[in-house]
C-alpha cells in the first residue's frame, strides 16, 4: 500500500469523534503514566549530567539489597529465654531486599496457586452441600481491607497474640509462637489473594468444553491420567494468568510490610523493595525532591520483574487461547456428586481454608465493633464508638470526603477515557491500533508505587511547580489522575467486552441511514453498552476508593488531603494502637462499599465479572 | 432513483482479493443480484457500494456524482443487514424512524411516513414492540422499513433471507420482490442461494474469487454459462471433458470414446478441433423416450436412484469414464442395476471450453 493509500485511509477512519477520543485518551495516559515512568527509567540512569550505571550497580553489588548469604532471620528457630519457655520463631532469612521480595513474591504465587486450584477444582467439579456457601466465603479475602488485615494477622499469630495467650495464659504450656517478617507477609498475601488464581481458574474450568473431557473418557483416560493430560493443560492459561497477577500484586505490596513494621515494630517485614521505596519517598523533606537515586534504580528493578510477568503471559495467553476452540453440541457442565469419603476429604479442604482465609476479615469487622485493639487477646465489650468515628471524628470525615472525591473524580475521567480508548480499540482500522490496546492493560502491570514515584519526579520541580500538579501542595488533582491511569483497565475491559457482544451492524445500519458518528455514537453505542460503562464504573469507583500505594505516598506532604487509605496506613504504619479500631471502621465501610458495588454491577452487566483478568 | 456504476474497484484484504477490479453498471429502478460462494467477495463489494468499505482502487459513481470518498451517511443508501441490525433499545416505531429523525423532519410527518411504510410491510399495529418481541419474518421487515422509509437512492439488502425457515424465505423475497415493483427503486441484493436469485432479479452477476464470471439474465446464465464455474454454480449438472472433433454451431466431443453432439455457449469461444472442451449436462434435460430432435443417446445401467419427491434422481454409468445424473418421472419404477437409454437434445448440451487448473470430475452435484 503507498502512502497516499495509507493517507487516504486515515482521513476515512480519523472523524472528530475518534481525534477527539484519541486525543483526550492518549494525552492522560501520555501525561499521568508513560511520561513518569519513563523519567523515572532515565533518572535511574542519570546523575549529573552523564549517563551511568552507578545506581544499579551500588543497589546489585550491595550486600543490604543482594545478599547470598543471609544476613539474619531464620525460617524456623527454636530458643530457649531464661523462663524456660521454648521460643518458635517463623520469620525467614534475609537475603537482602530485593531476594526477599522476589522470594516472597515466589512462594506467595505457589502457595497461592496451590490453593486457588484445588479449591477451583472442586466447586467447578463437584456437587456436595453448603458448595454454595463455600463459594461465597471463598471470595471474602477479595475485600480490601487494606493494613487492617494485616493488623489482624499480626495480633492472631505475633508475639503477644490471641495463639500465644491460649498457648501461656489458657492451657499453661511453656511454648510461644513468633511468627512474622518474610513468612508473616508469605501468610498475609497467601490470605489474600489466593481468590485472584481460584476466580480465573474456575473460569477456565468452567469454560472447557465437556466434550473435550468426555472424547478422552471415551478414549479410555480417567482419573488423574485425565487431569494432567487435558484439564490441566486446557486450563493453564487461567491459572498462568492469575499466577502472574498475583506475583505482580505481591511485589508492590505496600499493605502486609507497613502493618507488620508499624505495629509490631518488625523489622524484617520492612525488607522488602517496596517498603524501602516508599520510606524513601516519604522521609523526603517538603519543598525540594531529596530521594535517594538507588529509589529510581530499586523501582526500576521491580518495574523490570513485573513487566517480564506481564509481557509472557501476554504472550502466553494469546498462544493458548484454545480452551474455547470448540463450542458444539451438548453443552451439559461435568458435576458430579461425591462419595462420602470424598466429601470428608473436601471438607478437610476447604474448611479451614475459607475460616483461615476469611479470619482477617472478620477480624477487622472484630476490631470496628468491640475494643479489641486495646483489651488484649480477646475482645471485652461491644462498642459502637470506632464506627460512629466514621461521622464524628473530623479527620476520618474529611479523609472519607477526599476519598469520595477523588474517585468520583477519576470514575468520571476513567469512563470518559475507558469508554473511548475501548471503543476505538474495538472498532477502527488504525495503523498501529493495538498498541493503545496494550497500553490500556499495561496499568495492571506497572506497581502503583512505581507511578507515585514517576509522579514525585514529574510533578515536583519544573513547570509543574505552584500549578495545581504540583506534588508538594495538591496531591488531590494528582491523586485523582494516578486512580485514573491504574483503574483504567478494569472500565475499558468491561466497555470492551460489551461491544464485542455488540454486532458492528448495529451501528452500520445507522450510518447508512445517514447518521454521523457522532449522532451514531450518542444514539446507538452508548445506550447500547450503558450496561458495561455503569458496570465497569461501579466497579472502578470501589477500587479507586481501596487503592493503597499512590494514596499513601503522594498525599503524605499534605495529610489533610488524604484519602482514607492513607488516614488507615498513618495510624496503623505510625504504631498508633489506641485508634487501630477507627482503621478498622474504615475498613468496615470499604468492605461494605465492595460488596454492594459488585452486587450492583453484576446485577447490571447480569454475569460475573471475571475481574483481575488479564 | 440512480444508476451505480463500479469502476475498476479493486479490495485486498490482507492477501485475500475481495473485489478484482470490477466494473460494472446497474441500471436505474433494476434488481440486480450479486451470487457466489462464501467469500467470493459479494458482500464485500455492497459493502463498498454502501460507503462501510472503502475500495484500495477505482471509483464508485451514482448517477453521475463520484460518491468513492463519501462516508456511509452521505450517500443516501438504505441497507438491510444479514442479521437485521435492529436497534435492541429502541422499538419497532423508533427503529423505523430514526432515519427521519436524523433527518430533523417535523414529528407529525415522521408519525404519517411511519404508518404508511408499517402498512406497506403489513406490520400495523407492531410498532410498539420491541425487536425481542418480534419473529424473524417481522423483523426482516422491520429492516427493510427502516430502509426504504427514507426514500434511499438505493436499496442494499446483504443476504437478507439467510436467517429465515425455508417457507418464510419464499415469501419474503416474493415480497421484497413486490416492493421493489411498487417503488421502483434501484436495489442490489446479495445471495449465495442460485433459485433465490433467478426468481428476484433482473440481472445476475455471478462472483468468484473477487472476480465478476458473468452478468446476465437469469435464464441467461443459467442456459448460457460463460464458463465452467457458473456451469457448475448454477444447478446439478454433469460435466464430461473430452477432446473437439468437429467445432461450429454444432460441436462434436469424443468422451472416452463416445461421441457427444452440443451447443458452443457463446460464439466467440475458444473451441477448436484438437482441443479440450466439456459438455454440459442438466438433469432435466433429459429424457427416457426419443425426442423429435436431434438428441444424444446414451445407454448405460442405473447405479444408484433417489426419491425426491417432485422427480427422481438417477445416475447411470454409461462407461467406466461417464456418468451422467438424470431427473425423471417420479412415478416410473426403474429399479438400480436395470440397463436404460436416455437422451438429451443437441440444443440442451452445452460445449465450454475447458480450463486448466479445474479438477473435472465427471459428475457434479450441487
Amino acid at each position: 500500500m503507498n502512502i497516499q493509500n495509507i493517507l487516504r485511509k486515515l482521513r476515512r477512519e480519523l472523524d472528530w469523534l475518534t481525534i477527539v477520543q484519541l486525543a483526550i485518551s492518549l494525552s492522560i495516559i501520555f501525561i499521568f503514566l508513560i511520561l513518569p515512568v519513563f523519567l523515572l527509567v532515565v533518572n535511574s540512569f542519570y546523575s549529573g549530567g552523564t549517563i551511568t550505571f552507578k545506581w544499579f550497580e551500588r543497589v546489585l553489588t550491595s550486600r543490604e539489597y543482594v545478599s547470598l548469604e543471609p544476613l539474619g532471620g531464620a525460617l524456623f528457630k527454636i530458643e530457649r529465654t531464661g523462663a524456660g519457655v521454648l521460643l518458635f520463631i517463623m520469620e525467614g532469612y534475609d537475603y537482602g531486599i530485593i531476594l526477599n521480595s522476589i522470594l516472597v513474591a515466589l512462594f506467595v504465587t505457589i502457595f497461592a496457586s496451590i490453593i486457588g486450584l484445588i479449591s477451583a477444582l472442586i466447586i467447578a467439579r463437584y456437587e456436595f452441600p453448603g458448595k454454595n456457601i463455600f463459594r461465597i466465603l471463598i471470595l471474602v479475602p477479595l475485600l480490601a481491607t487494606p493494613f487492617v488485615n494485616a493488623f489482624v494477622v499480626g495480633k492472631v499469630l505475633g508475639r503477644q497474640g490471641v495463639l500465644n495467650f491460649i498457648l501461656r495464659d489458657i492451657l499453661g504450656l511453656p511454648y510461644t509462637f513468633i511468627v512474622g517478617g518474610l513468612v508473616g507477609i508469605v501468610i498475609i498475601q497467601t490470605l489474600s489473594f489466593f481468590p485472584i488464581i481460584y476466580l480465573n481458574m474456575l473460569s477456565s474450568l468452567i469454560n472447557i468444553d465437556p466434550s473435550m473431557e468426555e472424547q478422552a473418557e471415551n478414549l479410555g483416560a480417567r482419573g488423574f491420567t485425565l487431569f494432567r493430560t487435558i484439564t490441566f493443560p486446557l486450563s493453564l492459561p487461567g491459572l498462568a494468568a492469575g499466577a502472574t497477577i498475583v506475583f505482580i500484586f505481591s511485589l508492590e505490596d505496600l499493605g502486609a510490610p507497613i502493618a507488620l513494621k508499624g505495629a509490631f515494630a518488625d523489622d524484617l517485614a520492612g525488607r522488602v523493595i517496596s517498603y524501602r521505596i516508599y520510606q524513601n519517598i516519604i522521609s523526603t523533606q517538603g519543598g525540594i525532591l531529596k530521594i535517594d537515586p538507588t529509589t529510581y534504580a530499586l523501582s526500576v528493578i521491580m518495574l523490570l520483574f513485573a513487566a517480564i510477568g506481564f509481557i509472557a503471559i501476554k504472550k502466553y495467553v494469546s498462544l493458548k487461547t484454545y480452551a474455547m476452540l470448540s463450542k458444539g453440541g451438548r453443552w451439559s457442565p461435568r458435576v458430579r456428586k461425591l462419595s462420602w469419603k470424598g466429601l470428608i476429604l473436601v471438607y478437610m479442604f476447604l474448611v479451614p481454608v475459607v475460616i483461615i482465609a476469611s479470619f482477617p476479615q472478620a477480624g477487622v469487622v472484630l476490631l470496628a465493633v468491640t475494643d479489641w485493639a486495646t483489651s488484649g487477646a480477646f475482645p471485652s465489650t461491644t462498642t459502637m464508638k470506632n464506627l460512629m468515628a466514621l461521622v464524628e471524628e473530623p479527620d476520618i470525615v474529611r479523609a472519607i470526603g477526599n476519598s469520595l472525591t477523588y474517585s468520583a473524580a477519576a470514575v468520571f475521567v476513567i469512563v470518559l477515557v475507558g469508554t473511548s480508548t475501548a471503543y476505538v480499540v474495538a472498532r477502527k482500522r488504525l495503523p498501529g491500533i493495538d498498541i493503545l490496546d496494550i497500553i490500556v492493560t499495561i496499568p495492571i502491570a506497572v506497581p502503583g508505587i512505581i507511578v507515585a514515584v514517576g509522579y514525585f519526579i514529574l510533578f515536583s520541580q519544573g513547570i509543574f511547580s505552584g500549578t495545581p500538579f504540583d506534588i508538594f501542595e495538591n496531591p488531590g488533582l494528582l491523586l485523582i489522575f494516578s486512580y485514573t491511569v491504574r483503574r483504567l483497565p478494569f472500565t475499558a475491559r468491561a466497555v470492551f467486552a460489551g461491544l464485542q457482544q455488540t454486532h458492528v451492524s448495529l451501528e452500520e445500519a445507522s450510518l447508512s441511514l445517514g447518521a454521523s458518528r457522532v449522532q451514531t455514537f450518542a444514539r446507538i453505542v452508548i445506550p447500547l453498552i450503558a450496561a458495561n460503562i455503569i458496570g465497569g464504573g461501579i466497579l472502578s469507583f470501589v477500587y479507586c476508593m481501596s487503592e493503597v500505594s499512590t494514596s499513601i505516598t503522594l498525599a503524605s506532604f499534605r495529610p489533610e488531603q488524604g484519602p482514607i487509605t492513607h488516614y488507615m496506613s498513618s495510624i496503623i504504619g505510625g504504631g498508633k494502637v489506641g485508634v487501630i479500631s477507627y482503621a478498622a471502621s474504615l475498613g468496615v465501610l470499604l468492605m461494605t462499599a465492595q460488596i454492594i458495588s459488585m452486587a450492583v454491577s453484576n446485577w447490571i452487566l447480569k454475569q460475573r465479572v471475571a475481574f483481575l483478568g488479564v | 432513483m440512480v444508476n451505480v456504476r463500479l469502476d475498476n474497484v479493486v479490495k485486498v484484504f490482507d492477501k485475500v482479493i475481495a473485489a478484482d477490479h470490477i466494473t460494472l453498471t446497474i441500471k436505474h429502478g433494476e434488481f440486480f443480484t450479486f451470487l457466489g460462494p462464501s467469500g467470493c467477495g459479494k458482500t464485500t463489494t455492497l459493502r463498498i457500494i454502501a460507503g462501510l468499505e472503502y475500495p484500495d482502487e477505482g471509483r464508485i459513481y451514482f448517477d453521475e456524482e463520484d460518491v468513492t470518498e463519501y462516508p456511509p451517511y452521505m450517500r443516501d443508501t438504505g441497507m438491510v443487514f444479514q442479521n437485521y441490525a435492529l436497534w435492541p433499545h429502541m422499538t419497532v416505531f423508533d427503529n423505523i424512524a430514526y432515519g427521519l429523525k436524523i433527518r430533523r423532519l417535523p414529528m407529525n410527518e415522521i408519525k404519517e411516513r411511519v404508518y404508511r411504510v408499517l402498512d406497506l410491510v403489513k406490520l400495523r399495529g407492531l410498532e410498539n414492540r420491541y425487536p425481542t418481541q418480534l419473529s424473524g419474518g417481522q423483523q426482516q421487515r422491520v429492516a427493510l422499513a427502516r430502509a426504504l422509509i427514507v426514500k434511499p437512492k438505493v436499496l442494499l439488502l446483504d443476504e437478507p433471507l439467510s436467517n429465515l425457515d425455508a417457507k418464510l424465505r419464499i415469501e419474503m423475497r416474493e415480497e421484497i420482490k413486490r416492493l421493489q415493483r411498487e417503488l421502483g427503486i434501484t436495489t442490489i441484493y446479495v445471495t449465495h442461494d442460485q433459485e433465490e436469485a433467478m426468481v428476484i432479479s433482473d440481472r445476475v452477476a455471478i462472483m468468484r474469487q473477487g472476480r465478476i464470471m458473468q452478468i446476465g439474465h437469469p435464464r441467461e446464465v443459467y442456459k448460457r454459462p460463460a464458463n465452467l464455474f457458473v456451469a457448475s454454480f448454477m444447478g446439478r449438472c454433469t460435466i464430461l471433458k473430452g477432446i473437439v472433433r468437429r467445432s461450429g454451431e454444432i460441436t462434436e466431443l469424443s468422451v472416452d470414446g463416445v461421441k457427444i453432439l452440443g451447443v458452443p455457449s457463446a460464439t466467440d469461444m475458444n473451441i477448436r478441433e484438437g482441443s479440450l472442451a466439456v459438455a454440459i449436462l442438466r438433469p432435466e434435460e433429459f429424457e427416457l423416450v426419443k425426442p423429435h430432435t436431434p438428441s444424444n443417446e446414451f445407454e448405460g445401467v442405473v447405479e444408484w436412484s433417489a426419491f425426491t419427491g417432485p422427480y427422481t434422481q438417477l445416475r447411470v454409468k454409461v462407461s467406466d469414464k461417464i456418468k451422467i445424473l438424470l431427473d425423471i418421472d417420479p412415478d416410473s419404477q426403474i429399479k438400480v442395476g436395470s440397463t436404460i437409454k436416455c437422451y438429451i437434445p443437441y440444443s440442451d448440451t452445452i460445449i465450454l471450453p475447458f480450463e486448466e487448473g479445474r479438477e473435472i470430475t465427471y459428475m457434479e452435484e450441487s
